[in-house]
């Protein structure tokens, strides 16, 4: 009884192991990244050496030559098609599992810093009498910080999604130009103190794009607060959206501190920081550019940059326009 | 006027309290409840003007709760705004689908803008 209910769930397992949209879907991959896929392109591959031995050993006329040989050849093939696959399986179902901790722990860690914002935002906003300059700068600065570790989270909870292929995306029409404008109303203030000045270049009658908005603005948000983090006191940030063929394109422009050229093709890998950046600002995680290449190229569009160290960088995007 | 009812469903201890103090500060009438079940009875018995619900409850979740609040003849009126720190595609669509007039993400809004969002609702 035993040995049916055995035989029975291997059966099942075979089944299930067939199976590549699911397991693909379960694992996070693409269907030709699956360990089934990859094993049945081994069984092929076995049974393109069998034939050829078949016919090498043709040439010999003692049989066992031929059964001995065709053995060997699916023993070493069998064993190598399972280490690989077991390999494969071992990896993604780590890398999965790592992805599922950053989506939990991020979505635990939102509670007490919604906590820490609104409490601090009540003191500042309902019980600010009573309380000097010097307490309520702290509780400022309280407030900043804790935004700071929001946006960190955020970022985490995207990278997670991306890497489980779940971040998804919605496909609506919107005005770039808005979005860039409210986004840059937000970081004057953190430009003004250093002098820097950002100026937008648009055509009054420009298209509709389309794509999501509110990951648009992230998008944007990340590429500008670059630009501010990374150029000099008393710089210049210049933004310019215009239109070329079926898509709007978005270029920021900076004079800051750009990226060193052994640097220039690790510039959107996850975690990555040039350098020169890292000893400028301290301050940042190599994550705002991957997930913004993510998101662009997810909607359709183009993200591309020029840089000189110490002159400064360009970087680019576009989306399609939308033609309804 | 009468100052509008609004419920919090909250289970986080913090957050109730923040919320509540700001609304009140604001000239709301508040309650609390920190659970599901609590939720439900409470919504029942205030028939408050506005319910804010969290989706992870004790007892019984934020959906379960709305769809209570949704098929109760009595209270099947009563806007709900669901505010959470879930965010992803599948939550808002269910949430919008079993009712919720607005669905905000806690640590993206300000208390001055769930205010806000409090106030278009009610107008």
């Amino acid at each position: 009884m035993e040995f049916c209910k055995n035989k029975l769930k291997i059966k099942v397992e075979f089944i299930n192991d067939l199976d590549l949209g699911k397991q693909a879907k379960d694992l996070g991959i693409k269907i030709w990244q699956t360990p089934s896929f990859l094993f049945i392109v081994f069984g092929f591959t076995a049974m393109i050496i069998m034939t050829a031995t078949y016919f090498i050993s043709k040439n010999y006329e003692d049989p066992s030559v031929l059964v001995i040989s065709e053995c060997l050849v699916v023993v070493v093939v069998f064993i190598l098609e399972m280490l690989v696959t077991r390999f494969v399986e071992q990896i993604t179902k780590l890398n999965r599992m790592k992805s599922e901790f950053v989506s939990i722990a991020s979505h635990q860690l939102r509670t007490p810093l919604s906590a820490i914002k609104w409490e601090t935002e009540l003191m500042l906003k309902k019980f600010k009498k009573g309380l000097n300059k010097k307490q309520v700068k702290n509780i400022e600065n309280i407030y900043a910080i804790n935004q700071r570790m929001i946006h960190l989270v955020n970022d985490l909870l995207d990278v997670a999604r991306i890497d489980q292929n779940r971040l998804i995306l919605k496909k609506q029409k919107f005005n770039l130009v808005e979005i860039v404008k409210e986004v840059v109303a937000e970081t004057v203030p953190k430009a003004k103190p250093r002098n820097i000045e950002i100026s937008i270049y648009a055509k009054k009658k420009l298209p509709f794009v389309l794509g999501d908005a509110e990951k648009i603005r992230l998008v944007v948000d990340n590429l500008l607060d670059n630009a501010v983090k990374y150029t000099n006191s008393g710089g210049r940030i210049k933004i310019g959206i215009f239109k070329s063929n079926d898509s709007l394109i978005f270029e920021i422009t900076d004079n800051g501190v750009g990226i060193p050229q052994e640097q220039v093709g690790r510039v959107f890998e996850k975690f990555f920081r040039s350098d020169n950046a890292s000893r400028y600002q301290t301050d940042g995680t190599g994550l705002g550019l991957y997930i913004a290449k993510n998101i662009i190229e997810q909607l359709d569009g183009k993200i591309w940059f020029q840089s000189i160290e110490n002159a400064g960088s360009v970087f680019s995007f576009s989306l399609p326009i939308n033609k309804q | 006027m009468a100052n509008k009812k609004i419920l919090i469903i909250e289970d986080e201890e913090t957050l109730q309290k923040a919320l509540t103090q700001y609304l009140e500060e604001e000239n709301f009438e508040v309650f609390g409840a920190m659970d599901g079940e609590k939720g439900v009875e409470m919504v029942k018995k205030e028939k408050p003007d506005l319910v804010l619900l969290d989706i992870i409850l004790p007892k019984k979740d934020g959906f379960k709760v709305l769809e209570e609040i949704k098929q109760n003849e009595n209270t099947k009126n009563i806007p709900v705004i669901l505010l959470t720190n879930l965010e992803s595609i599948e939550d808002i669509q269910k949430a919008f689908d079993k009712g919720a007039t607005t669905y905000l993400v806690k640590s993206e809004y300000k208390l001055e803008d769930i205010v806000k969002k409090i106030n278009e609702t009610l107008k």
